[in-house]
């Protein structure tokens, strides 16, 4: 057995210098510190994309992106495709824990100031992929068309459309057409599967390129320790082991709320019914959401939602670029303020999604 | 509709004669009067009954001018503000300058005439523009007349009850009139309210029967679609009743007057009065409405068919039919009855208590039928129960999370058969009934089944997870055991 191994290694290696990656595997190594624990997200994040990718294949194979047939399709595939409920569950509920793990890596990578040079490109590029996994919640969201998809796409365009100037192509191009229709359903199924994966894999890439060309960032505390107290990990295999148990107790809990929650599909969309009362986007969403809705309807001379959206189209933007202004932690000097940021916007996010939750 | 017509050389000539008159102290100097009264034109010999002129009030008051002047020059002025014979809504303008006005009505002649007949002839239908477009449908004089007005409850007055139907029939009976109007408004109102009861009634001189104003309404009249009509379907009940209802009224006739309490406990009149179902009939969908009468014996199936057109034709081909009217009974109302139709279940149908066969069907003197209504009632229990089990079980499967939608819609289907066999019973043939019930049954069983494996697949994925979740444990268990040895070997090579 051992033989044929070495044999087909051998034989690859001879073709492609396998050798060449499995020393630079066992070269690479990862700091060993107090806050190692959250260098698993990016795996996480990374384990629940492919998650994402698989169980949306298979899905693809009985989905139908048309108004008349996506509800049904989706209901076929939960009572008729064998396993199609697990499937379907689990990719709803891989959808939602990737957002998550991706909100803690980002934080975590903002509290160790991991984003300072020279890992601004990585920040970014995590960044972008950030706002491509919304984008794919989105967008997919509205692909079962039942009436709280339905009518929280309309809502969310609707926040779109009250931009000035940009809102209303913008809100027409999402929707496909002025109101959300058939159009939309085939324009978001179109940005789910196509255009938004292509754009995410060629992102993710970069940021794993990135990743690993620069190796795991140390905090500030332990570059500071004695080059010998500075203690690290094989990451293969090591990092890799633990980073495949992990990922082995996600599957698990995926598993597990798939079971035990199985994702509803709810009453098939109905753009002649009236909204139901309780409309509320994704739990990511909440918190702008939730933000909009305690702006009074006039701000000075302009309409509180739109003074709403652009507070956080600008913060977005802040945020996105801290590495490029934030000098004092590329020097290696602690910067407590954005420490202070990032506990602001972490418990803002914590409490508004929690009052939009339960409101 | 003219009032007058002017003759211009007639009245030249009067001027010339000026005779005296010898009318009251007003109408004395009314010298308009005096001067068309030796014309003996229509207009001036009508308007001495007119109720108008016994009041007091001269040619003047609605032609303008001057009546005590015998000038006809300067009577027919337009410095005395002669208007000639009112056109269009000039005709209602110069009525409401009095009649909308209390200060004439209420305290010069103490009237209790109400006060708001412009006001809500103006709303109604005939308030629309004429199709000239300049002028409204209808005027005053359009009902009431010109000169020879008088109360309507005199009998010349064209608006007393035993003339209107006649008055309004003036237009309504014009299909020329009408078309320009309404096209697909009936013109044969009146035909059909002389066949009615109270057509006839009215026609013998009864002025207390129903005529066009007891329905309608007289000023406010709107189309019979506009919910806020009294014929309005929701509302048609209601005036029926206005009459219908009171027993002091109706004793001289000897009608019940318990119709109206009875259809609000119906199940048609539920539906309209309280669900506002408006496909649900009133009184007019079964006795009619112009020409009201109560169906007869042989016609209650018609009426009934008319929207029961299913179950009409199943019980005309049934041997029911001939057994009904060999013993002259009324179809439907046998086992429904008429106002007080209530919602037909199964209850009605078999030989138990409440049931409607049993009353001519007995265990010993017909026995076939009894056994078929049995039979019947057996297998429509059945089918109850069926998908009362169906029912439960795809809600059990449901609270479990599981996805039911189509069988959810296949319950449809068991109930759409049990409602056909309620239909079926009037063919009172057991194999019709029984093979509407058998596709029931058939319904019931395939969602049973597809409830039950959807409850199975339930316990199913717990035990797969179970068994996935003790695999991956013992994987993970496994990998955290190797890291172990690993990293153990690795301290140790150091």
């Amino acid at each position: 057995m051992k033989t044929l191994w070495n044999r087909t290694f051998t034989w690859i290696d001879e073709r492609v210098q396998l050798s060449d990656v499995m020393h630079f595997l066992e070269k690479k190594s990862v700091p060993v510190h107090s806050h190692s624990v959250w260098y698993y997200f990016g795996g996480v994040s990374l384990f629940l994309f492919i998650i994402q990718v698989v169980t949306g294949i298979l899905l693809l194979l009985y989905y139908k992106g048309s108004e008349e047939l996506a509800f049904e399709s989706i209901q076929f595939i939960m009572a008729k495709v064998e396993f199609g409920w697990l499937i379907r569950s689990i990719h709803s509920w891989a959808a939602n824990l990737f957002i998550l793990s991706a909100f803690i890596h980002m934080f975590s990578v903002l509290f160790e100031k991991a984003y300072r040079k020279p890992r601004e490109l990585t920040w970014l590029s995590g960044m972008i992929l950030l706002f491509l996994g919304m984008g794919f919640g989105f967008s997919g969201y509205l692909l079962p068309w039942n009436e709280v998809s339905f009518f929280a796409t309309k809502v969310g365009t609707d926040i779109a459309g009250v931009l000035p100037i940009v809102g209303e192509p913008i809100m027409v191009f999402l929707r496909g057409g002025e109101d959300v229709t058939g159009a939309t359903l085939s324009r978001f199924f179109g940005f789910h599967v196509a255009v938004l994966p292509g754009i995410f894999t060629v992102v993710l890439g970069l940021h794993l390129l990135l990743v690993q060309r620069q190796g795991m960032s140390k905090p500030l505390s332990y570059e500071r320790l004695p080059v010998t107290d500075q203690k690290t990990m094989p990451f293969f295999p090591n990092f890799m082991l633990r980073d495949l148990l992990l990922w082995l107790l996600v599957l698990n809990l995926l598993a597990i709320l798939a079971v035990f929650f199985p994702w509803e599909l709810g009453v098939k969309a109905d753009p002649f019914a009236p909204a139901p009362a309780g409309i509320k986007p994704e739990w990511y969403f909440m918190f702008m959401f939730q933000t909009l809705k305690y702006i009074p309807g006039e701000l000075w001379f302009l309409e509180g939602e739109v003074v709403g959206i652009l507070l956080f189209s600008l913060a977005g933007v802040v945020w996105m670029f801290i590495p490029f202004w934030d000098k004092k932690s590329s020097r290696g000097e602690e910067n407590r303020f954005i420490n202070y940021i990032g506990l602001f916007a972490l418990i803002y996010i914590i409490i508004l999604t929690t009052i939009g939750w339960l409101s | 509709m003219a009032l007058v017509n002017n003759n211009a050389l007639a009245i030249v000539l009067c001027s010339v004669l000026a005779l005296p008159t010898a009318f009251g102290t007003a109408q004395a100097q009314d010298q308009c009067l005096t001067c068309h009264s030796t014309l003996e034109d229509n207009a001036s010999t009508a308007f001495k009954g007119d109720i108008h002129f016994r009041n007091g009030l001269t040619c003047a008051s609605c032609h303008g001018g001057d009546s005590h002047t015998d000038d006809m020059e300067k009577a027919m002025g337009t410095a005395a503000g002669f208007i000639g014979v009112p056109k269009g809504d000039r005709i209602s303008v110069a009525c409401a300058k009095c009649h909308s006005d209390a200060g004439v009505m209420v305290k010069k002649y103490n009237s209790a005439i109400p006060l708001d007949q412009m006001e809500l002839v103006g709303g109604s239908v005939h308030g629309k523009l004429s199709t000239s477009g300049r002028e409204h449908i209808a005027q005053c004089t359009s009902c009431h007349g010109a000169h020879g007005i008088v109360t309507k409850t005199n009998r010349s007055s064209p608006v007393h009850p035993l003339n209107l139907p006649a008055t309004c029939a003036k237009c309504h009976s014009d299909a020329t009139f009408m078309r320009t109007y309404n096209p697909s408004l009936p013109v044969d109102q009146l035909e059909k309210y002389k066949t009615s009861v109270h057509g006839k009634r009215n026609k013998n001189g009864d002025p207390k029967t129903a005529e066009c104003a007891s329905c309608h309404g007289s000023h406010e009249i709107l189309s019979a679609k506009d919910p806020r009509s009294q014929v309005h379907p929701t509302k048609l009940p209601a005036t029926c009743a206005k009459c219908h209802s009171d027993a002091t009224y109706m004793r001289p006739y000897g009608i019940a007057s318990d119709q109206f309490e009875q259809f609000a406990r119906s199940v048609h009149g539920q539906a309209l009065l309280e669900k506002k179902d408006l496909g649900a009939p009133a009184c007019n969908d079964c006795h009619g409405n112009h020409g009201a009468a109560p169906p007869g014996v042989e016609s209650v199936s018609k009426v009934c068919g008319t929207c029961h057109a299913l179950n009409a034709e199943l019980f005309s081909s049934s041997p029911h039919k001939k057994a009904f009217d060999s013993r002259k009974l009324p179809e439907c109302e046998t086992c429904h009855g008429n106002h007080e139709i209530v919602a037909a279940k199964d209850e009605l149908l078999g030989v138990g208590e409440g049931a409607v066969c049993a009353w001519c069907h007995k265990e010993n003197s017909n026995i076939k039928g009894y056994q078929i209504a049995r039979t019947m009632r057996s297998l429509a229990d059945s089918l109850i129960v069926s998908e009362e089990n169906a029912i439960m079980l795809v809600d059990e499967a449901e609270q479990k999370g599981m996805e039911v939608g189509e069988a959810k819609f296949k319950l449809r289907e068991i109930r759409q058969a049990r409602l056909e066999t309620r239909t079926k019973v009037h063919s009172f043939d057991l194999d019709q009934f029984s093979e509407v019930a058998t596709r029931g049954f058939g319904s019931a069983a395939k969602v049973s089944t597809e409830a039950s494996e959807a409850i199975d697949q339930y316990y199913f994925r717990r035990w797969g997870l179970f068994i996935a979740s003790l695999i991956i444990t013992i994987l993970a268990f496994a990998l955290y055991i190797s890291i172990r040895r690993i990293e153990k070997e690795q301290v140790q090579n150091r």
